[in-house]
């Protein structure tokens, strides 16, 4: 019985999860990214396989009702089963078929590998059972790995990333045949969420993030970013949305900007939706509403007008208000007497750490330089840091 | 706004705080942490409120209907083990106290929605820390707090933690410190209660306190 992962995209990456695989959802501490593993256990459910959903943080009635939230109505179905890890460590009566006492490891050993003979795919919170039952469970997690090898079943971790000893992250690592990271895009606060694959050992991809909503009942949903370029009136700013977009639409009357910009670009896996703002004061009300949904800002600024920067600068405030990263481009750099980008970071006060690349829209020159700039801003921490969880692919 | 807030008098806290609020039980710590959290809301903060031990109906109860409600965000983590299935609204959350990926991923999704309607002043009030002790080993909630007050700092935001004295060992008290900035502590002497203020920089005198249903009065 083939086995899918059930997540928007991920499956025509992965294709399936084949037998005697172990699939990780690696998931930052701050991101609900369990339901990943709940959507990839109800798809296989609904497609008549046999599923087990281990159970330590919370009851078996919270997990049927976490389940219900997302619509999914897993007490329905006959080939649900829980295995209860929790009602024992509580010091409960455990009414499930399947229960142990997770301290207990020869228990907990005995019932999982009961548990893999009879299903098609087990899900375990993994660092769940380290966090209770302490590191040392990782000897224990590493059986279950190497006994599902030649079975008919698959395994799927959630596996929080807390900041654990290397050690267990390794291990994780090691143990785990395809990672599927679960993340923020972090910029003070988390603004948005991505998922991506770093490493799956059955199929050549090329890694891509894939930004997502949790949406109930429905569960996890790919969604396009909304980046928001602004800048004050006549500053290139249409021009630079057309430059990028591989379809875009303005609404102009008399060659300046009424309603809105809107281009689409796919570039480096991501799909992103991009909206020019109309540079004239009277569409303030426009901009803070996009704003509020938008996930980053790119200000155009006319380097050979410092005369408007006050007005970009004042642009610049109104969105950095919704705590947005932003990037300026300084437009028009074929044109004589444009400023350098360090002149215009001087003449706008802008501090050492916002990015300012030279643009000349209308050539097409430095436009994507802008894009890569904005998603490393988004991204960057995430996807460029050292610490990650490498792609065999 | 002022950058900074005096809890007790002499003692400014900068934003980016991670607090500690520490004594036995009964000497006006929760009372003290709620009625510093109404303040910051009626001066504009955004309020984030974990709890553990009372609902979020009885926290609303208390804050009564003089403040803004939009400036209150509130993860419940008793109702949903008490009554099973309940339903999460804007700005009520519901929890389990063994849930801490849970209770993460809600306080940082509370932080998106201040942050994504400007208000960029946030207080955190987290009553307790001791009854995720009781569930959860020191490690896994050390580890769960080294990301929030991770996110406090880097926000400059302010955030009260309330652990009980006499509910755990040494070892547990001195890992969790090294977390904070500074310690608000309580303690109770005769019949009356005081208050006072420890940091790696400062100390208070003690202080006596009045606790009552409505506030805590350092006298
Ligand atoms: N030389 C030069 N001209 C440019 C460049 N980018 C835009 N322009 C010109 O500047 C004028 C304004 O460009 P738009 O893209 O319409 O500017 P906008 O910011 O959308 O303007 P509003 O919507 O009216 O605020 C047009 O005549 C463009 O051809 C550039 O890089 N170099
Ligand atoms: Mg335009």
């Amino acid at each position: 019985m083939k086995v899918i992962s059930g997540i928007p995209v991920l499956d025509e990456m992965i294709e399936e999860i084949p037998e005697g695989k172990v699939l990780t959802y690696w998931i930052d501490p701050e991101v609900e990214g369990n339901v990943f593993a709940m959507q990839t256990l109800f798809t296989n459910l609904e497609r008549d396989c046999r599923c087990a959903y281990v159970t330590l943080t919370y009851s078996p009635e919270v997990v049927v009702s976490e389940f219900n939230e997302f619509g999914w109505d897993v007490e329905n179905y006959k080939n649900f089963n829980i295995v209860d890890l929790h009602s024992a460590y509580v010091g409960l009566p455990s009414n499930c078929k399947y229960s142990a006492d997770p301290t207990n490891v020869d228990e907990v050993n005995d019932v999982l590998m009961k548990v893999i003979e009879n299903c098609d795919l087990v899900v375990v919170p993994v660092s769940s059972i380290i966090d209770v039952c302490g590191e040392s469970s990782i000897e224990c997690i590493g059986e279950w790995c190497d006994f599902i090898r030649d079975k008919s079943s698959r395994l799927v971790f959630t596996f929080v990333s807390w900041p654990y000893p290397e050690k267990i992250e390794n291990f994780i690592k090691v143990n785990s045949n395809a990672i599927v990271r679960v993340g923020g895009v972090h910029h003070r606060v988390i603004l948005g969420y991505y998922y991506g694959v770093v490493k799956v050992d059955w199929k050549n991809i090329k890694s891509k993030a894939i930004l997502f909503k949790l949406v109930r009942p429905g569960g996890v949903r790919a969604y396009i970013p909304k980046i928001l370029v602004t800048g004050p009136y006549n500053a290139g700013k249409s021009t630079f949305v057309h430059a990028v977009s591989m379809r875009s639409i303005s609404v102009d009357r008399l060659g300046t900007t009424v309603a809105l910009d809107h281009g689409h670009l796919e570039y480096r896996g991501f799909s992103i939706d991009l909206f020019g703002t109309p540079g004239q004061e009277r569409f303030d009300p426009i901009l803070k509403i996009i704003g509020k949904e938008a996930l980053g800002v790119i200000l155009v600024v006319d380097s050979t007008k410092p005369e408007t920067f006050p007005r970009a600068k004042q642009m610049l405030e109104s969105v950095a208000h919704f705590g947005l990263p932003y990037v300026v481009a300084a437009n028009k750099q074929d044109l004589p007497g444009a400023l350098p980008p360090e002149e215009v970071r001087k003449k706008m006060y802008l501090p050492e750490d916002v990015p300012i690349i030279p643009v000349s829209a209308v050539n097409g020159e430095g436009v994507y330089e802008v894009i890569d700039s904005l998603l490393g801003l988004l991204t960057g921490r995430l996807w460029v840091s050292e610490d990650e969880p490498e792609s065999t692919a | 706004m002022n950058m900074s807030y005096q809890i007790i008098p002499n003692v400014e806290l900068k934003k980016g705080s991670n607090i500690m609020v520490y004594g036995p039980t009964f000497t006006g710590k929760s009372m003290f942490v709620r009625s510093i959290f109404r303040d910051f809301i009626s001066r504009g903060y955004g309020g984030i409120y974990v709890l553990t031990k009372d609902s979020a109906e009885t926290l609303m109860s208390w804050l009564g209907t003089g403040y803004d409600s939009r400036k209150v965000r509130i993860i419940d983590c008793v109702t949903k083990s008490m009554v099973g299935n309940v339903k999460d609204t804007d700005s009520v959350k519901y929890s389990t106290v063994m849930d801490l990926t849970g209770i993460s991923a809600k306080i940082s999704k509370f932080f998106e929605d201040f942050w994504r309607s400007g208000i960029k002043n946030i207080v955190v009030v987290f009553d307790s820390l001791s009854t995720l002790l009781m569930y959860m080993n020191l490690q896994t909630v050390f580890r769960f707090l080294h990301i929030l007050t991770g996110r406090v700092k880097i926000t400059e935001s302010i955030a009260f933690y309330i652990v009980e004295d006499g509910m755990h060992d040494e070892k547990t008290i001195v890992t969790l410190k090294q977390l904070f900035s500074g310690v608000v502590e309580f303690k109770e002497d005769n019949g009356r209660k005081y208050v006072r203020f420890v940091s790696p920089f400062m100390q208070t005198e003690w202080r006596e306190i009045v606790v009552d249903e409505e506030a805590v009065v350092v006298t």
